[in-house]
């Protein structure tokens, strides 16, 4: 298929030596859902070298509005997406190496995954996830895109070790809780805006052409008309832990990961989140109330009823939870971050 | 005086923007001050922005600059 890259060759940021080097790429996307996908799809037509995808999860109805790589098939065969989306990918350009794994993108897993990757797409979401990811980046020297929405809203951050500062220069701690698209709902526009922004610059950085390399952090918002786009060059924090002088990856170490452990005897699964703090309860009561959840309460604790799934979580002031209704851990880690961010 | 702009789910909140007078603060200080009187959770993580540039906590306001504050969102 010699015309198939033709019309992106011609393009001059790409031009036939760019092609090339995409096609001698390796690229993990972190996550197949909105970002993910959109992202995959993206870099699948553009003829990259291969793609590596992780998920946890399965497909199901209420992703349809957004997570383009999958049908109303997918939801009845209760397919996990990773092999949803290998599917999909592999029917777009059979030229691409597509590696799909189903399984949590553990700071442990990630530093194997990304053996031999040149770029990281980051489609997770919860900041857990995130900042190992940034840990891995910067212990491996290899770019990643960060990316997020919720609502109309939405943001991207190209991170280059040795260069960008990183998302522990920006953030210095975890989000205790961060909006999710399960606790503030999400519009397809708001994710193609994101996947539109992450997809070009793994173009850029794909095809080498460093000086195109967006260094702003931009955020928007499609619903209130805004775009904004702010100046980094100053936000590198000499301290920091990822990636300053004295780094250690803290994300990478076992007492910083969240913990969950199956209760004997129980159909249930604690969670004990890496960050301590408190809990604005009552807020995340009205939010999980005003979207359809059953939610009960009282000042130490909330339990919400998660029709979709069947089961039950309680979440505590402190941010332990139990998820009643399974035993699956890697599964109760995904609801309770759905919800928690 | 001084602009400061909300952003995503802090607008709903303290809404688009206030005119204030926070030259001489740091950051953090007007951070507290805005949590405080909007009620605002975790402020701590909410990025800011001064005059379009990132600025960390520790960062003096100076009169005429315009601060925006923007909070990191996890969906994906």
């Amino acid at each position: 298929m010699d015309n198939r890259y033709s019309r992106q060759i011609l393009f001059p940021g790409i031009g036939k030596e760019g092609q090339e080097k995409i096609r001698s790429k390796h690229v993990l996307i972190i996550g197949a859902g909105a970002l993910g996908s959109g992202n995959a799809e993206v870099l699948a037509r553009a003829g990259t070298g291969k793609i590596t995808i992780i998920d946890r999860d399965y497909v199901e109805a209420s992703n349809l509005q957004r997570q383009q790589l999958y049908t109303e098939e997918d939801v009845a065969e209760k397919l996990p997406k990773a092999a949803a989306a290998e599917k999909r990918l592999k029917a777009i350009n059979s030229d691409v190496e597509v590696a799909a794994i189903i399984g949590d993108a553990t700071p442990e897993f990630l530093e194997e995954l990304i053996q031999g990757v040149d770029l990281i797409v980051d489609a997770t979401d919860n900041f857990e996830t995130r900042m190992a990811m940034n840990d891995v980046s910067q212990k491996y020297n290899v770019p990643w895109i960060y990316g997020a929405c919720v609502g109309s809203y939405g943001m991207s951050f190209t991170i280059i070790p040795g260069k960008t500062p990183c998302l522990n220069c920006l953030l210095r701690s975890i989000p205790l809780q961060g909006l999710t698209c399960d606790t503030g709902g999400i519009i397809g526009p708001a994710v193609q805006m994101v996947i539109a922004h992450q997809t070009a610059e793994s173009l850029k950085i794909l095809a080498e052409d460093w000086e195109a390399v967006r260094t702003a952090f931009v955020s928007f918002d499609l619903w209130r008309n805004e775009y904004s786009s702010i100046k980094m060059s100053r936000a590198k924090y000499e301290g920091c832990l990822s990636c300053g002088e004295n780094r250690t990856y803290p994300y990478l170490e076992a007492e910083n990961m969240m913990k969950t452990t199956v209760l004997c005897g129980r159909d249930t699964v604690q969670i004990r989140p890496s960050v301590q703090g408190e809990i604005p309860l009552k807020e995340l009561a009205g939010q999980l109330s005003s979207l359809g959840y059953e939610v009960k309460g009282n000042p130490y604790l909330i339990s919400v009823d998660l029709a979709d799934s069947g089961e039950r979580m309680v979440i505590f002031k402190d941010g332990r939870a139990l998820v009643h209704g399974t035993k699956d851990l890697i599964h109760a880690k995904s609801v309770y971050q759905r919800i928690m961010g | 005086m001084n602009k400061i702009m909300f952003f995503a789910h802090l607008r709903d909140a303290a809404g688009e923007f206030i005119n204030m007078e926070a030259a001489g603060k740091t950051v953090a200080q007007l951070k507290a001050e805005v949590a405080e009187k909007y009620s605002l959770q975790n402020i701590e993580t909410v990025m800011t922005a001064i005059n379009e540039e990132f600025a960390g906590n520790e960062e003096i306001i100076q009169d005429g600059d315009v601060i925006a504050f923007i909070p990191p969102v996890s969906g994906g």
